[in-house]
């Protein structure tokens, strides 16, 4: 089913989506993480529950709002999220009490926001939004399997706004254990580290990206899902193999690629063979300069075209990789986590 | 129209039984799962009793021939899924086949044990133990054991997560995406989830009385189940057969409190309303509920109002099960969707064990005797958890 995006809301290592200068300027930085630049939340939560939320809490009900306020809705129909890690910052401090007082005098704040439903939860409970309401937590899968559900929900509930989002907050606990894993880099990296360096691992990365999904054609010009595909597999080079045969059987007219290359040389080898295989027509573009690799950073590519067509921009000049568009019609976002590969097949109309 | 999601086989593991016919039996004779801590350690575990599967990991892996190192959780998921499978594993080539898991411990049991030493230093810490931390983590594992990888996700919204696993299963079946699924959840014990619920003051020090007034709270479980739902054109090529199929499913919020239920019920409500309206089917074809009734003193008030404002004080006969198997978290609609089928497939109701003294503000009553022979048709099982996610499922003789 063909799902149309009508608000964007995202919080960012590059910013965030309420400010007018995102994405404007080109990043530049020397670090191992790219941790999100938070908004002034007084327009968006109430400052006394502002207190009490941890970090992940924080940018996804900032980013659900921005993006509420974007489509112009006071509460969504029903939410789906997805987060790889939940609310991670909760979980080890309730973690870390937990063992420190030998499981005594412990008390239950953190423990209440460590679930990994905390974020989608809350923003019922801010909304008053009685709705279905789901939370994915499949890895590299998480905002795909989250966008799907609202496939599903659509199909059956037509005509409702739904809020769906990808997040994930980076931790020192966590950065650390994504180092040894691999995925995240141990040294720093520079935007031209993640756009044309080869090693081992990617700056790490965090964020919310929210948006406003509904069934119904917009009237005014909007990024339409048209298909969402994801798949797992463990060889680069049987996973290229995989994407090129999904989009050759989908006779696709592109004008944009949207890649997930993140300077890791694993997944170079991906998205490589692609850029000279099957998108070597087309524009190519990347994202992971701006967020950090993160389990959800798709959600933050989608969101940054969306919020582009949304504001009648083009997309953001340092993110081209060769030569840039002409045309913004038909647009594929390709990513790579770990083994877990999506590809959103989306047309502005 | 909606292809039917049959309900081919059952999986489970629980402190009654290490599969179906071991917690069929444990049900049928009013054995209860509750008991001392032996292999989860923590300092409470004089005080506060837990249904825990009496056996180590190391021997749960060989039941399931899985790695011992593996998180708890993952063990528990692969015994049951094995059970849930076994009877079509060697059936099932050429049909897309998915695997919808629930946690939300995921890797948490071996996680906190080296959490500390990690912090310290981690390169004293054998990362084996944390690197299966995140809950994807758990189903990726057990999806790759049993090579299933046409749609494999995890959800977790709390002590509702498999209701929504074995819903999404049940859709993606209905509208042909997949023709098989593995659908259902996992959860172990870990001092993590008992401390925090024990500071949540909703654990019971004795032994859980669930719809009971004297209810003090919650015993803590672990264990897994799933159901093996199929296409009509699946259970064909398989050869296989089915009593019941998953004819409603719901999902709401409550949204009153992230951990509370608000006082009448609201998201509860919605979510058997809806599920019996996907159903098709009004309150009185309900012939059994089994209840989320976890024991608490919130929980049992809100669902109870909820229940009999929905059966306008026609209230079929319903018990709540977890006074068996303790409340196994992401797992529970799992391991009670299994009860369901098991209801409908051998005509049961289960008595609400340990049930003393009417509730004040509920006026029906919970089965409290086994009543067998009994034709059940029609099932709704209840799942309700922090973050105000509520949700119902309706099983259906077929």
């Amino acid at each position: 089913m063909e799902l149309y995006i009508t608000g964007t809301g995202i919080v960012s290592g590059a910013g965030n989506s309420g400010d007018d200068n995102f994405l404007k300027e080109a990043p530049s930085y020397n670090t191992d993480k790219l941790l999100c630049i938070e908004p002034d939340y007084k327009a968006y939560i109430p400052p006394m529950q502002l207190r009490r939320m941890s970090k992940a809490v924080r940018i996804g009900i900032g980013a659900s709002k921005m993006c509420m306020e974007a489509a112009g809705i006071e509460k969504p129909g029903a939410i789906s999220v997805g987060t790889a890690m939940g609310c991670l910052a909760d979980t080890e401090v309730f973690l870390g009490k937990m063992i420190a007082q030998d499981e005594q005098m412990l008390t239950p704040t953190a423990f209440i926001q460590s679930t990994h439903n905390t974020v989608s939860g809350q923003i019922a409970l801010l909304a008053g939004c009685y709705g279905h309401n789901l939370t994915y937590v499949q890895r590299g899968h998480s905002f795909e399997h989250a966008v799907i559900n609202t496939q599903l929900y659509l199909a059956d509930n037509p005509h409702q706004q739904m809020l769906v989002g990808g997040i994930d907050e980076l931790t020192d606990g966590s950065l650390e254990a994504l180092k040894i894993a691999g995925i995240n880099r141990k040294e720093n990296s520079t935007p031209a580290d993640v756009l044309n360096g080869n090693t081992h691992g990617a700056v790490a990365g965090e964020g919310a990206a929210f948006f406003i999904m509904t069934d119904a054609k917009p009237a005014t010009p909007a990024v339409c899902i048209k298909d969402v595909y994801a798949f797992t597999e463990k060889d680069t080079a049987a996973a290229a193999q995989k994407l090129t045969n999904y989009i050759n059987s989908q006779s696709l007219n592109l004008d944009v690629v949207i890649l997930g290359q993140s300077g890791d040389e694993k997944s170079n080898a991906f998205y490589l063979s692609l850029c000279s295989g099957v998108f070597a027509n087309t524009s190519q573009y990347a994202f992971k300069h701006l967020c950090g690799e993160y389990a959800t950073s798709s959600a933050f590519a989608l969101g940054m075209l969306t919020n582009t067509i949304a504001k009648g921009e083009a997309l953001p000049s340092h993110c081209a990789l060769g030569n840039e568009a002409g045309v913004l019609k038909n647009v594929l976002i390709v990513n790579h986590y770990m083994h877990y590969y999506s590809c959103f097949v989306l047309q502005i109309v | 129209m909606k292809q039917a999601a049959y309900i081919v086989n059952t999986g489970i593991i629980t402190a009654i039984g290490n599969d179906t016919a071991a917690c069929l039996d444990a049900l049928l004779h009013s054995r209860t799962g509750v008991g001392k801590a032996e292999y989860l350690k923590t300092h409470w575990s004089e005080e506060l009793p837990v249904a825990e599967v009496k056996a180590s990991n190391e021997a749960l892996a060989a039941l399931a021939t899985v790695d011992a190192k593996w998180p708890r959780t993952a063990i528990l998921s692969a015994i049951a899924v094995k059970e849930a499978i076994q009877p079509v594993a060697d059936k099932l080539h050429g049909l897309k086949v998915g695997f919808f898991s629930a946690t939300t411990v995921g890797g948490m049991d071996l996680t906190e044990n080296v959490y500390k030493a990690f912090k310290e230093d981690s390169s004293q810490v054998d990362f084996d133990n944390i690197k299966n931390h995140e809950c994807g983590a758990i189903t990726e594992l057990v999806a790759n054991h049993f090579g299933i990888n046409d749609f494999v996700t995890t959800i977790s919204t709390a002590c509702s997560s498999s209701a929504n696993s074995i819903m999404m299963a049940a859709q993606m079946i209905g509208n042909g995406m997949l023709d098989v699924a593995i659908a259902g959840g996992a959860d172990s014990l870990s001092r993590f989830t008992l401390n925090g619920f024990n500071t949540l003051m909703i654990l019971d020090k004795q032994f859980c009385q669930p719809f009971d007034n004297n209810r003090r709270g919650l015993n803590l479980g672990e264990g897994a189940g799933y159901l093996l739902l199929m296409s009509e054109k699946a259970m064909q090529q398989c050869g296989a057969t089915a009593t019941c199929i998953v004819s409603g499913y719901a999902n709401a919020n409550d949204a009153y409190h992230q951990t509370a239920s608000s006082p009448d019920g609201t998201g509860n409500k919605r979510a058997m309303g809806n599920a019996l309206k996907v159903a098709n089917l009004q309150p009185a074809d309900i012939n059994y509920i089994n209840l989320h009734g976890t024991g608490t003193a919130n929980n049992d008030s809100s669902e109870g109002k909820a229940i009999e404002v929905l059966f306008d004080g026609k209230v079929p006969a319903a018990s709540s099960t977890k006074a068996y198997t303790g409340h196994t978290l992401g797992a529970a609609a799992g391991v009670e969707a299994v009860f369901s089928v098991l209801s409908i497939r051998h005509g049961l109701v289960y008595p609400n064990l340990r049930w003393q003294t009417q509730m004040e503000d509920v006026s029906f009553k919970p089965a409290t005797e086994l009543q067998q022979g009994v034709a059940i048709n029609h099932v709704l099982s209840n799942s309700f958890g922090f973050g105000g996610n509520c949700s119902s499922l309706v099983f259906s003789k077929c």
